[in-house]
């Protein structure tokens, strides 16, 4: 590799120059452990202007989680740069320049961002920051050990001569790269987990924030898309003549049905319909409502949520081969030790992602090529499609990347990209921007898996738990079938664990999806359970959780990362102590409890509700978490925050209704959403800890914020509430 | 289809459409301003709101017919410089997430707090109570509000000094 090829300086139009970092392969092997081509770039990755701003592109996709702002962070501080100085940039799609393999590439999903990237960027950082030294050494006559970075610039120990970053970035770009250059211990940290302002603040308060949704390109039209109301329904025949003679309708096209990739990894479903192409969103809005279809609606036609149901219950309830288990399988029906049992049905419901920028995609086909402009959590996906369903070269796809009003999973898909394609290729090549209405989103998009959990516990004569038995049946799978990632994460100390599991996905009556927290939605829900053997038992909820659990055991569920006890402890601890936990309280109100973890990090949650009349009302949340090292902490404060009111809305409102195949429930005055008049008080605590490491946070407290809030309607009112939404009137 | 004359932002527009489409749609896409946005298009979710003739109120069932020669603000003319006492506010409580519905959120606050300078809580969550945010961010927003009263309240008192 030629050294000198890793930062490239290149004048910059406006008289400032770049950075980009060339033949970066060494450095980013040490961290990762893979290799990669040597001229593979991280090219356009920072720039440094005249005036010593930072330009730092953000590659990852911003949809709320806020690593715009903590990836800013992590580079920022190995560089010891000035925050206010760093400007945040988001590059178009380039999964050469970006490799996920190396570099992290733009997929973003399962809270995994600042964990994948935090070792690449501190790394990044800490080797301009010493090559910025090295640079200001030379320029000084002296040694690198004599120079230090400080706030944007390089300082010279002994004679205390000061540069700035800009001053010095040309000639810096000049030097090798460091092969090992040393990061910062966490003591001298002055940017990460000092609560840094969203670098997006002041373009979101004043409507300048660009969303996908906003492109803007020449020529570009409006499209909308009757989609077929069931799930692999088909299109018979349509009627176009009343919308073509809407003033400002130019086309009416269909788009083809495709049920992507149905092979082992991220399914996904396009439905066949008619599109509107219209020189006004209004324009095609009301021709849209004038089309005459027919759709044929194959089997799914006659069924309702009620017979899938039924068939998930015969599937639920009838036994399988365990996909997973620790102990002896056979235990929950040992009569030698089992003398109790207990059994429960959980179910957490397909429900709709209702993201409030609705899905959209901007898309120009031009015969050989294709440009597309939208907030995606994947764009390396979207490529991958173009190419397979259109046969055109990879390198030909441009996606410009934007930041979205809401992602939580349901970006991560390339469905609504590969539409707007259709819809451009068959209007004649023509740029158009594809939007879907709210009832779009809620009647025809694909949804959170619905999950059944059959739960069993056996007792032995000392009532120790003895035996645990859960079984999952579940919409959808990820990766190959039974994978151990999709292992249930059981952490408590029981003897006997068996899990069944049964792949529902070609029974569903509606496409399922990535949607925030994805299979912890379900699995969380064995934190009720737990709550119901306590009661059986007579035993506090808290008390009875730390007797079943065990400092420093570790649980091995055959997942990546193994249930630390004494993690699941330490949050235990924390939110009791925050939580007025014991304390009593009056009739009609109630306290539940729920730990769970999300990948590494752990949150357990107390929460308080009023029941009245069987109206339930949520007056207080308290959250402890264990994230590791929390690099933005009011970000990741918001981020449980904003889990907690997300799962809030799941248990209260959440759900799909189905008749004769139809998603009945349309805008936001049939599927609720929690307001700011139903939001409780919510307080977040962090466990201290001296980790370096982070943990994503994203998706870990709405799974447990729901078992928390159903554990308190039953302290309040004696009624368990096993399905959302949580009706009491049906109990 | 008609010729109608509106005041976005203090600067007059006029844009040959038809009179039933919403007002939303004219701002986005006519007059270019994208702070104002699309989350429903029923009046359920707020994410357009904008002040019309000083009144918040959902674009995205308002008519261009009947907002015509009305004086209309967004969030991009809220304050020139973006210093609304409420956005200084977001920024300082960091409010948003992904951000899309906070424009309608800050349109919403403004046009209560210009009516009730002094809001209670039971207030400010009735007035807000038509915004939904997806990501959740509602004890920030309650908070920031407060907080831009307490800024309000300084800016009046030192201009009374």
């Amino acid at each position: 590799m030629n050294r000198r090829n890793f930062i490239r300086v290149a004048p910059m139009a406006g008289g400032g120059f770049m950075l980009s970092f060339s033949g970066f392969a060494k450095a980013i092997t040490a961290v990762t452990g893979t290799t990669m081509a040597a001229d593979a770039v991280l090219g356009d990755f920072l720039s440094v202007h005249p005036n010593g701003d930072v330009t730092f592109k953000v590659i990852k996709h911003e949809m709320g989680q806020g690593v715009t702002t903590s990836l800013a962070m992590l580079f920022a501080e190995e560089l010891c740069a000035d925050f206010r100085k760093v400007r945040v940039e988001f590059p178009a799609a380039n999964p050469t320049r970006y490799p996920e393999s190396t570099l992290g590439g733009h997929g973003t999903g399962g809270s995994y961002s600042v964990i994948q990237m935090t070792p690449i960027l501190r790394k990044a950082g800490a080797t301009v920051r010493e090559m910025l030294i090295q640079a200001a050494a030379t320029q000084w006559n002296t040694t690198a050990d004599n120079c230090y970075a400080e706030n944007h610039f390089i300082i010279n120990r002994i004679t205390h001569q000061k540069a700035g970053f800009g001053e010095l970035a040309i000639e810096a770009g000049k030097l090798p790269p460091p092969a090992e250059p040393k990061l910062k211990s966490r003591q001298d940290f002055t940017i990460i987990g000092k609560g840094q302002y969203s670098k997006t603040l002041p373009l979101l308060v004043t409507g300048k924030h660009q969303y996908g949704i906003d492109a803007k390109v020449p020529g570009m039209k409006y499209a909308l898309v009757a989609r077929c109301p069931v799930f692999k329904g088909k299109l018979a025949s349509y009627n176009a003549a009343k919308a073509m003679a809407v003033k400002g309708v130019l086309k009416v096209v269909t788009t083809k049905p495709i049920a992507g990739v149905q092979g082992p990894v991220y399914p996904y479903d396009i439905r066949e319909g008619v599109a509107i192409v219209a020189d006004s969103f209004w324009a095609a809005k009301k021709a849209r409502d004038l089309l005459a279809i027919k759709w044929d609606e194959g089997v799914n036609g006659t069924r309702s949520l009620a017979d899938f149901e039924a068939l998930a219950q015969q599937r639920g309830e009838h036994r399988t081969d365990p996909v997973g288990f620790t102990g002896d399988e056979n235990a929950i029906a040992n009569i030698d030790h089992v003398k109790q049992s207990l059994r429960a049905t959980y179910i957490f419901p397909y429900i709709v992602h209702s993201i409030l920028e609705p899905l959209n995609c901007t898309a120009h086909f031009k015969g050989d090529s294709c440009e597309l402009w939208l907030g995606t959590q994947w764009p390396e996906y979207i490529i991958d499609e173009i190419n397979r369903l259109f046969g055109l070269p990879k390198e030909s796809i441009q996606v410009h990347l934007y930041p979205s009003g809401g992602g939580y999973g349901r970006r991560a898909f390339p469905d609504a990209a590969i539409e707007a394609v259709q819809i451009s290729k068959a209007a004649g090549n023509i740029p158009v921007k594809m939007i879907w209405t709210r009832d779009d989103d809620h009647q025809t998009n694909a949804v959170h898996p619905y999950q059944r959990m059959d739960y069993e516990a056996g007792l032995d004569a000392d009532n120790q738990l003895y035996a645990w038995y859960e079984k999952e049946c579940r919409t959808y799978m990820w990766d190959r079938k039974f994978p151990a990632t999709e292992l249930t994460t059981n952490g408590y100390n029981i003897p006997n664990i068996r899990y069944d599991f049964e792949d529902l996905t070609n029974d569903s009556i509606l496409q399922s999806t990535a949607w925030r927290a994805v299979t912890s939605n379900g699995w969380a829900l064995s934190e009720c359970f737990i709550d119901e053997i306590a009661a059986l038992l007579k035993k506090d909820p808290y008390e009875y959780r730390l007797s079943l659990l065990k400092e420093g055991r570790e649980a091995h569920t055959g997942r990546t990362d193994k249930i630390s006890n004494s993690r699941l402890i330490g949050v235990l601890k924390l939110v009791k102590e925050k939580s007025n936990w014991g304390q009593p309280m009056p009739p009609g109100q109630g306290r539940g409890m729920a730990v769970y973890p999300y990948g590494n990090a752990y949150c357990a949650i107390v929460t308080e509700v009023t029941v009245h009349d069987n109206n339930i009302t949520v007056n207080k949340v308290t959250c402890a978490v264990d994230c590791g090292m929390v690099v933005n902490p009011s970000g990741a404060r918001n981020q449980i925050e904003g889990g907690v009111v997300w799962g809030l809305s799941a248990a209260l409102y959440g759900g799909v209704p189905v008749e004769k195949g139809r998603a009945t429930a349309g805008n936001f005055h049939q599927h609720r959403l929690m307001r700011m008049n139903e939001c409780p008080d919510i307080e977040v605590f962090f466990v201290e800890t001296e980790d370096t490491q982070p943990w994503g946070l994203g998706e870990l407290a709405n799974p447990v914020v729901v078992p928390a809030f159903l554990n308190a309607v039953y302290a309040a009112t004696g009624k368990r509430v096993r399905k959302l939404p949580c009706k009491l009137d049906n109990v | 289809m008609a010729f109608l004359h509106f005041t976005i932002n203090g600067e007059a527009h006029s844009f040959e459409v038809d009179a039933q489409m919403p007002l939303l749609w004219l701002i986005r896409d006519y007059a270019g301003l994208t702070g104002t946005r699309y989350g429903c298009g029923i009046a359920q979710c707020g994410a357009c709101t904008v002040h019309v003739d000083g009144k918040a109120m959902r674009s995205c069932m308002l008519t261009c017919g009947l907002a015509a020669g009305k004086k209309i603000v967004t969030i991009e003319g809220l304050s020139p410089e973006g210093t609304h006492p409420l956005q200084l506010a977001w920024i300082k409580e960091d409010v948003p997430q992904c951000g899309y519905c906070q424009a309608g959120q800050i349109m919403s606050a403004a046009a209560l707090l210009q009516d009730t300078p002094s809001p209670s809580a039971e207030e400010i969550n009735a007035a807000m109570a038509g915004n939904i945010c997806r990501c959740g961010t509602y004890v920030r927003i309650r908070r920031a509000i407060r907080t831009a009263i307490a800024l309000q309240d300084k800016t009046i008192s030192h201009e009374q000094a």
